[in-house]
């Protein structure tokens, strides 16, 4: 691996004839291929003499693992291999913890945990079998509540306390007072991911007891320490390469069918392909934290926040996953974007028998912002002040110091942003019956909210979010990009291990390189472990964290280049620029072609590159440089509610975000009406239902997200004040329009209805009740 | 999914026949309940046998005025048929608000009859269910019962039926034709479907093996300004939480007749034969409206997760009536 | 069982196919056509979405057996010679696919919709569109791809007319 070079020669200046540039937006290179079918998601992979496995999952939600016989299951004519805890040759796996064995282990802590794995030549027949396994379980007492975890006498998880984390912030006046108190109790329902495309996977045996895994994923470093852990093999026998990902959401980050599909591969000798169904995948990853949150504020009469006290519970479930840095985003960023002088806030992470959670689009800052944006609605209503102009009193500027002490260094327009979602134009106001035909336009069109006691209401919320890892994480990506002559053409390869998810990511990498190399022809190399660590497709970072490797490892590439021309003009390289095929001198003058500096040799560069450090915080006060960057957003929601039936429907979600730079404006605004969409659904109508520790809708009938009939048009403004600390100014994208849809479009059902609403998703008997 | 036999059949004789040959073999419309149900292993037949083959897909007009939709006429074809939408436009409106046009596509009218509860302890095998292994207890009553039974329910079983075309049907005095080994009969849909009681597991009152023919309509001139309402938690392609299917018919501001039923109150598709009694002849109000849903409601038996069910029918109905009658409210 | 069924136009036979195998299978396992997605398999999200006998349906559910002689076209049939259709074209263009699990389930569907309806309104689209679930993109720019596939496929007929061909089928 190479540094950057300290002397950067200028990107190339005359390039426009270029098309897909930065600041355009190209087509994504992979979308012809997707609209035909024949792109290869994780589900679509074969091989020669392959077959399939399958899981066992715990039916119990804790329990004892007594005994396990394979044996029936193992004479299923049609099986090659049934395994158990017994044949996993390594330790534990997990993302920020190592506290989740492969298999159970003696015990299952959660409805849903693997125990046994099968693989057979067809399967149905490896779902058969796999009934035929007989498990003898002693059921344990459960715990399956967050409070209760906390209390002394509570079942133990693992046996070490419940307690997985507390995050403390402490903050200015330990006793703060305000002639203006406002408090609240809120609640957040387990949300899913629900990305379309089930965990999958194909892990190929080589004859040396390697192995070569295709895989739908978010992280393949990540996965491949893992698997090395829990195969107890080198990193060198686990080669990983990235398989079509059908949505990821923050779902893919923990291990699904990796491991199990590496062991059934070593085991029997073949491929070996794991397709999980819907069911399975409800069980198969980990849920947004349902939260419990705490909440109050004390102002002055002239609306300005005096202090803040929070106690937010994540239920982290049966395994760690990363609800340590969940409990640590909703610890310092749980207050929302709001200058607060006196902080007291307890975050905390438990244990529990119910679903491991772990990542979600939002992480953290969601299940936050639908308290802090509830209690600043109820104070502005105390205060008789706009609901928007409560926010923009309080809100951020750059150059304030959030709650941990950590100056915001670029722009933070939290006022600018609410103001132009005011500013928008309303949608029109409710249509008469008479203008629907009922038949013609059946179902959600007309058949909804459209008799009496239809009311409308606004609402508005804010948000910001961190963009990267944070807390002293090391935080880089690997990027390696290679310039030669292809066909006479100058074509660059890019390869970088960042999983392409969906989000246009390798849009962005071509982009990059366009940019900085001024070639038109910029190929994609299939994503792997055969280059560095790219990081997680998560925390809103890869345009930035990858995005900037890739900026790096070309200006490396170009230094190289103008070297290599320098020794053959014997022209200083500071005098020359790269411009496409050709090197040109400062004077403008053309001086040499592309192919004459290479010939038939490529120019290489591999980069490493990190975004500027950040810190952990102070473990009793909170206080610290957390954090990277700031991203901020704002929604508008316009309901009509049905008071009488308890029926939502939003007719406008409006937005405004700010990206710093937009390196492909249209990839931008995909982002936010998709984000905008799931923060929807889980104010509405998703949630996964857990009772005694047991998941009881694992479906699209009973687990519901918006149809195209459930979302609304929307108004987007973009914002682009670059961050002076970031590649070419940008900011993270994906998750804020999560974070600020939900709690806008609850406000407004607040504001039509006059109901307190505590609870989301909110229901229709939560409207309808007394 | 355990293994199982497919047959095609080319008539009505042969498919009940050949179902009779079977201990456990089941009719198979357009898959979209059963087969989903066999996936999830609720379902295991050894036979399937596939009666959308079957020359049962015609609508069509019978001697008094009514309509005889054959069972396997499929709920698309149903929904844009013009005498249905011109005469029940209930029917094609309760067809329309379920499923997806993909799954209308495929589904037909008697399986609809024959769709099963969604009820989530029905669903998985994991799970006791009284409906789906009887003895082995009903944990929906003290669990998850957010959108099950208000009315009918037994401490036996709680489920609801979530057709909402049987709704439309039951409204409109709906006759169920079936085919009970050699013979044919006919079965008014009202009593067609059974509430649970202590059998949950018996779902209609006609023989195992009968085989639904079609189902009929009566010429039933309040019909034509028929209507349905279905409240779901979203806004298409999801299960209601309450529907209703209604007409009325109005004479010097009274009430002269009536027609009336719910779905997703019960494990039947609900007449409100007392809502509808207590309608006739009263003047056209929404006091007349919420008095009617009231007598009706009284046998609710609601628990604590589905209670707001009962505001839910009550309020629906007086909107739909209103809108139906022009009340002003 | 065997199973002898047209897709895509040619005449296809494939032995061995179990009773329990559902077309959404067959296609995908045996016939090696893995354009159809198995995003839920139990008619919940659309993302298998195929024509039998012209009429789009839910593959997921189709049993194997059902669909001999019949005729099937998939996603990896909408595009010919002349290349993309204009509604893959669209989708391309407007943004519509992000991951694209959905996409082909969509596309089939949306191809159904204009082939029946000239210039859909919105909520036609979306009534249409209502049952293939999407959660990358929030729906609107698949909104915009269906528009512009319609505008451009009636440019399409309009040429078409005017050159006294017959063109292309929609």
């Amino acid at each position: 691996m190479t540094s950057t070079p300290t002397k950067v020669p200028a990107a190339p200046s005359d390039t426009a004839s270029l098309r897909g540039r930065i600041g355009d937006s190209p087509l994504r290179p992979d979308g012809t291929l997707k609209v035909q079918g024949e792109f290869a998601f994780g589900s679509d992979l074969w091989a020669d003499e392959m077959i399939w496995g399958v899981t066992l999952r715990s039916p119990h939600v804790h329990a004892r693992i007594v005994s396990i016989d394979v044996g029936p299951a193992l004479a299923t004519s049609g099986v090659y291999a049934v395994l158990t805890a017994e044949d996993v040759p390594g330790g534990n796996v997990g993302l920020e913890h190592a506290d989740q064995p492969v298999l159970a282990t003696g015990v299952v802590r959660y409805h849903g945990e693997p125990v046994a794995l099968v693989a057979a030549d067809h399967p149905e027949i490896a779902r058969q079998a796999a009934k035929k396994i007989r498990v003898v379980y002693e059921e344990l007492p459960a715990v399956t509540d967050g409070r209760r975890a906390l209390e002394p006498d509570a079942p133990q998880v693992h046996g070490s306390g419940n307690l997985l984390r507390h995050l403390k912030i402490r903050r200015g006046d330990p006793d703060p007072v305000a002639p203006l108190v406002v408090s609240l109790d809120f609640e957040v329902g387990m949300q899913d991911q629900a990305f379309l495309g089930p965990e999958s996977g194909l892990a190929v045996p080589d004859d040396a007891g390697g192995i070569d895994l295709y895989v739908a994923t978010q992280w393949l470093h990540a996965d491949q320490r893992q698997i090395c852990q829990a195969l107890g093999l080198p990193p060198e026998k686990v080669r990983l390469t990235l398989a079509g990902v059908g949505g990821a959401f923050g779902g893919r980050e923990d291990l699904s069918i990796h491991v199990h599909a590496c062991l059934l591969a070593l085991r029997t000798g073949k491929p070996i392909k794991m397709v999980y169904n819907r069911e399975e995948s409800f069980f198969g990853h980990v849920h947004r934290h349902p939260a419990s949150l705490r909440y109050e504020f004390g102002a002055g009469h002239d609306g300005l926040l005096h202090y803040a006290k929070a106690e937010l519970l994540f239920d982290g479930g049966a395994y760690a996953s990363s609800t340590a840095a969940v409990v640590g985003n909703g610890g310092t960023l749980g207050l929302g974007p709001y200058n607060i002088p006196n902080v007291q806030v307890d975050s905390y992470g438990v244990y529990t028998n119910n679903p491991p959670c772990g990542a979600m689009r939002g992480f953290g800052c969601v299940q936050a912002a639908f308290a802090h944006e509830a209690l600043m609605d109820e104070l502005a209503d105390r205060l008789a002040m706009s609901r928007v102009a409560i926010r923009q009193l309080n809100g951020m500027r750059e150059g304030d110091r959030n709650i941990t002490g950590q100056l915001i260094d670029s722009a933070a327009p939290v006022a600018e942003l609410l103001q132009l979602v005011q500013d928008m134009p309303l949608p029109a106001e409710r249509l008469s019956e008479d203008e629907f035909d009922l038949l013609s336009l059946p179902g959600g069109v007309s058949n909804t909210t459209h008799g009496e006691g239809v009311v409308r209401g606004i609402g508005y919320a804010v948000t910001y979010k961190n963009v990267g890892f944070s807390e002293g994480f090391d935080d880089y990506s690997t990027a390696r990009v290679r310039l030669e002559i292809t066909a006479d053409e100058p074509t660059v390869t890019v390869h970088t291990a960042a999983a392409e998810v969906g989000q246009g990511l390798i849009t962005v990498e071509q982009q990059i390189c366009r940019t900085e190399l001024g070639v038109q022809r910029v190929v994609v190399h299939p994503r792997d472990t055969q280059v560095g660590s790219a990081g997680s497709t998560s925390a809103s970072r890869q345009t930035y964290v990858t995005g900037g490797a890739v900026k790096a490892a070309c200006e490396a590439v170009r230094a190289k280049v103008l070297e290599r021309a320098s020794t053959m003009l014997d022209i200083e390289p500071s005098e020359l620029v790269l411009d496409g095929a050709r090197i040109v001198s400062i004077t403008g003058a053309v001086v040499a072609s592309l192919q004459d500096v290479l010939g038939t040799d490529a120019v290489d560069e591999t980069v490493k590159w990190s975004h500027r450090p950040t810190y952990p915080v102070d473990p009793e006060t909170g206080q610290g440089d957390a954090h990277v960057q700031y991203a901020f957003s704002a929604h508008r929601a316009v309901v009509d509610v049905d008071t009488e039936l308890g029926l939502v429907k939003v007719v406008a979600l409006d937005t405004a975000q700010d990206v710093g730079k937009a390196i492909n404006p249209d990839a931008v605004v995909g982002q936010i009406q998709g984000g905008s969409a799931q923060g929807m659904g889980l104010a509405l109508m998703e949630e996964i239902i857990v009772t005694g520790g047991r998941v009881l809708n694992p479906s699209f009938t009973d687990y519901l997200i918006p149809t195209i009939l459930d979302m609304p048009p929307m108004r987007i403004k973009v914002l682009e004040y670059a961050d002076p600390h970031a590649p070419y100014g940008v900011r993270g994208v994906g998750e804020p329009p999560t974070i600020s849809s939900g709690p806008a479009v609850a406000a407004a059902i607040r504001q039509a209805t006059g109901k307190a609403l505590r609870r989301v998703p909110i229901r229709p008997e939560h409207i309808t009740e007394g | 999914m355990r293994e199982f036999g497919y047959q095609q059949v080319s008539d009505v004789e042969t498919a009940v026949a050949t179902l009779a040959t079977s201990a456990d073999a089941r009719y198979l419309g357009g898959g979209t309940n059963l087969v989903d149900l066999m996936k999830l292993g609720v379902e295991t037949p050894e036979l399937l046998i596939d009666v959308t083959t079957l020359p049962l897909t015609d609508i069509s007009e019978t001697a008094d005025g009514g309509v005889l939709i054959g069972a396997a006429v499929r709920n698309s074809d149903l929904a844009a048929n013009p005498v249905i939408r011109q005469r029940y436009p209930a029917v094609a409106q309760a067809v329309l608000a379920g499923a997806s046009g993909q799954l209308r596509n495929l589904a037909t009218t008697g399986g609809n009859l024959m769709q099963r509860t969604r009820c989530s302890y029905f669903t998985d095998v994991t799970k006791p269910c009284n409906k789906r292994a009887p003895g082995s207890g009903c944990p929906a009553r003290d669990g998850e019962h957010h959108n099950l039974a208000i009315l009918g329910a037994s401490e036996h079983c709680i489920a609801t039926s979530p057709s909402d075309l049987a709704v439309a049907l039951v409204a409109l005095d709906a006759v169920v034709h079936v085919r009970e080994g050699d013979s044919a009969r006919a079965v008014p849909l009202t009593e067609f479907r059974r509430l649970p009681g202590d059998r949950p597991d018996l779902e209609t009152t006609v023989e195992p093996g009968a085989l639904i023919t079609g189902v009929s309509l009566p010429g039933l001139p309040i019909a034509a300004a028929s209507r349905y309402r279905k409240v779901r938690e979203r806004a298409s392609y999801a299960f209601a939480i309450g529907s209703i299917a209604a007409a009325v018919e109005v004479s010097g501001g009274l009430v002269t007749d009536c027609r009336i039923a719910w779905g997703a109150v019960a494990a039947v598709p609900w007449r409100a034969t007392r809502a509808e009694a207590m309608l006739r002849g009263k003047p056209v109000a929404i006091e007349s409206f919420a008095a009617a849903a009231d007598a009706e409601l009284t046998a609710a038996e609601p628990l604590e997760g589905n209670a707001y069910k009962v505001a839910l029918i009550r309020n629906v109905t007086v909107e739909l009536l209103a809108e139906l009658t022009g009340a002003s409210r | 069982m065997r199973i002898t069924t047209t897709v895509n136009g040619a005449r296809r036979e494939v032995d061995d196919v179990w009773e329990g195998e559902s077309l959404l299978y067959v296609l995908r396992e045996r016939m090696g056509l893995p354009g159809s997605k198995n995003a839920c398999e139990q008619g919940e999200c659309g993302s298998c979405t195929v024509y039998l006998d012209g009429i789009p349906v839910c593959s997921c559910l189709v049993a194997a057996g059902q669909v001999c002689d019949r005729e099937i076209v998939t996603v990896e049939g909408l595009s010919d010679q002349q290349g993309l259709h204009p509604v893959q074209q669209a989708f391309i263009e407007c943004g519509a696919v992000q991951c694209g699990f959905c996409t082909p389930g969509l596309v089939v569907t949306a191809h159904d919709l204009l082939a029946r309806t000239e210039h859909p309104t919105d909520p036609e689209i979306r009534e249409a569109l209502a049952g293939n679930l999407c959660r990358c993109t929030g729906y609107e720019k698949i909104l915009d791809a269906v528009r512009l596939a319609a505008d451009r496929l009636a440019a399409d007929r309009l040429a078409d007319i005017r050159a006294g061909s017959s063109g292309r089928l929609t």
